[in-house]
């Protein structure tokens, strides 16, 4: 047991990432000096609430916090997928924020995963439901995860902050061996537009009335575009009033560009501490148009993903066997620049980055480090 | 003079920042020198020995996220301020991203 050399990391930046390379990469990681220097130090009730998903997904692996939380010790073990897993995601953080790692380790199992999530589906902070739904996952099938059944995502109820009771059914298939390096550079051009826009235990009216300002602003530049109305009340309605939209730009080439905004009335939690007065509620028309402004920033940024799916669309480059993969993205973000080195730290992976001057994008080229899908059961 | 300014302009938009830099750092000899500097500092913040926790936290807030070990764990990357999409020279600079633009000017 002591033998085992530990990678040592500080701090609980990109927490997500670094368990999910580590997983994959068998490297087992101390990580330490968790907001040491903070005020209420240690682990976050959502972190510890992914580890212990991790260890319901996974066989004999092992973690460890110390009492303050500063210090976690985790070392992988073998994912094993199955059926009928439920996960309580808690109310600090929504269910977006399990969903990215679950969807990279749920490839990598022995077994297709099958698993209940429940807690808040949509909220402005990680990308909701909708999202995932509608593009996360169709990312993934560019590099080579079985089409069809087995990759899928039902949003059973809805949930917004602050008291969530939204529940999700997702299932991810495994990869027979290894994923396929994808040549994904051209972006194409907008086709359609099309949009959920949900709200939960208000009238039905104000859906309306965002997808009414959204279009407004896509009438100038595009006449195809459809935004679906998904009004929950009661059981399916979770336990706040709240609402929100999630728009994607699908592309000639069959890219998708997504972004999302929701609205409900969070209780001041502790990021919001500073802040004395509540913050203020978006109206209906203003946020359908904030979406809608936000999906064109995207589009004019250019590239395959937008800025949101920049560190999903690297590991999964990486991630690839001994290939060349080639992918366009817009500006790189800085949770994208920190994927980039997360991947070189724990897989050895250098991407090779050029901008391309003319049309403002990045073009970035790797080969991929060959990870195979060792917890399959070979027969 | 006036006629250099397009010229000033397009030098700077084609220079292009080596981004493989920026995201993987410095090659290994400049490394070295910046990590004795660390340690340089360290010395001097001898004097201040104790502080107080809150204090350290708001230094962590003006640092860019990059440096904060204990930055938030999140993949979207929230714009301050959106651009008024109502705006009509703003409208034609992205219409050729679209399938109702120009197609010769969006096939680069």
């Amino acid at each position: 047991m002591g033998k085992v050399a530990y990678k040592k990391l500080k701090g609980s930046k990109n927490l997500r990432q670094r368990l999910v390379l580590a997983t994959l990469a068998g490297t087992p990681v101390v990580v330490e000096e968790i907001r040491s220097e903070e005020t209420s130090p240690g682990l976050r009730p959502y972190e510890v609430s992914l580890l212990r998903l991790l260890e319901s997904i996974s066989d004999d692996c092992l973690v460890e916090i110390n009492e303050t939380g500063t210090k976690l010790r985790y070392k992988p073990g073998v994912l094993m997928g199955g059926k009928r897993h439920i996960h309580d995601c808690g109310l600090s953080r929504s269910i977006g924020y399990f969903l990215e790692p679950l969807i990279i380790l749920g490839l990598f199992g022995k077994k297709p995963l099958t698993i209940r999530l429940k807690g808040i589906t949509n909220d402005s902070k990680d990308p909701s439901v909708d999202t995932f739904r509608t593009t996360t996952l169709h990312i993934l099938k560019r590099f080579g995860v079985p089409i069809g059944d087995g990759l899928d995502l039902k949003i059973e109820r809805r949930g917004a902050p602050p008291l969530g009771g939204g529940e999700i059914l997702l299932q991810i298939p495994i990869v027979p061996n290894t994923l396929s390096a994808a040549h994904w550079i051209d972006e194409g051009m907008v086709k359609r537009i099309r949009g959920i826009a949900f709200s939960t235990k208000i009238s039905p009216q104000i859906v309306n009335r965002v997808i009414y300002a959204a279009r407004g602003i896509f009438n100038s530049f595009i006449p195809d575009v459809h935004i679906f109305s998904d009004h929950r009340t009661n059981a399916t309605g979770g336990g706040s009033p709240g609402y929100g939209i999630s728009l994607v730009a699908e592309t000639t080439t069959g890219c998708l560009i997504s972004a999302d905004v929701a609205v409900s009335d969070r209780k001041a939690d502790e990021m919001e501490e500073e802040m004395d007065e509540k913050p203020k509620l978006t109206p209906p028309e203003e946020l359908g148009e904030q979406a809608a402004s936000m999906l064109l920033e995207e589009i004019e940024q250019g590239g395959v993903v937008d800025s949101t799916h920049q560190g999903l669309l690297f590991i999964l480059c990486a991630l690839c066997p001994p290939d060349v993969s080639k992918v366009r993205v817009g500006k790189l973000t800085p949770y994208g620049i920190e994927t980039l080195r997360n991947i070189r730290d724990f897989l050895g992976v250098t991407f090779d980055i050029k901008p391309d001057p003319n049309s403002g994008t990045v073009l970035l080229k790797c080969v991929g480090s060959g990870i195979k899908n060792l917890s399959r059961k070979i027969s | 003079s006036k006629w250099k300014e397009s010229l000033i302009a397009r030098t700077l938009a084609r220079r292009s920042v080596n981004l493989m830099q920026l995201v993987y750092g410095q090659p290994v000899s400049n490394q070295a020198s910046a990590v004795s500097d660390s340690s340089e500092s360290e010395q001097s913040d001898d004097e201040d020995f104790f502080k107080p926790k809150g204090q350290a936290n708001k230094g962590i807030d003006d640092k860019s996220s990059f440096d904060d070990i204990n930055a938030e764990d999140c993949s979207k990357f929230p714009k301050s301020d959106l651009k008024d999409w109502h705006a009509r020279d703003l409208i034609e600079s992205i219409k050729d991203r679209f399938v109702t633009g120009d197609w010769s000017k969006a096939a680069k």
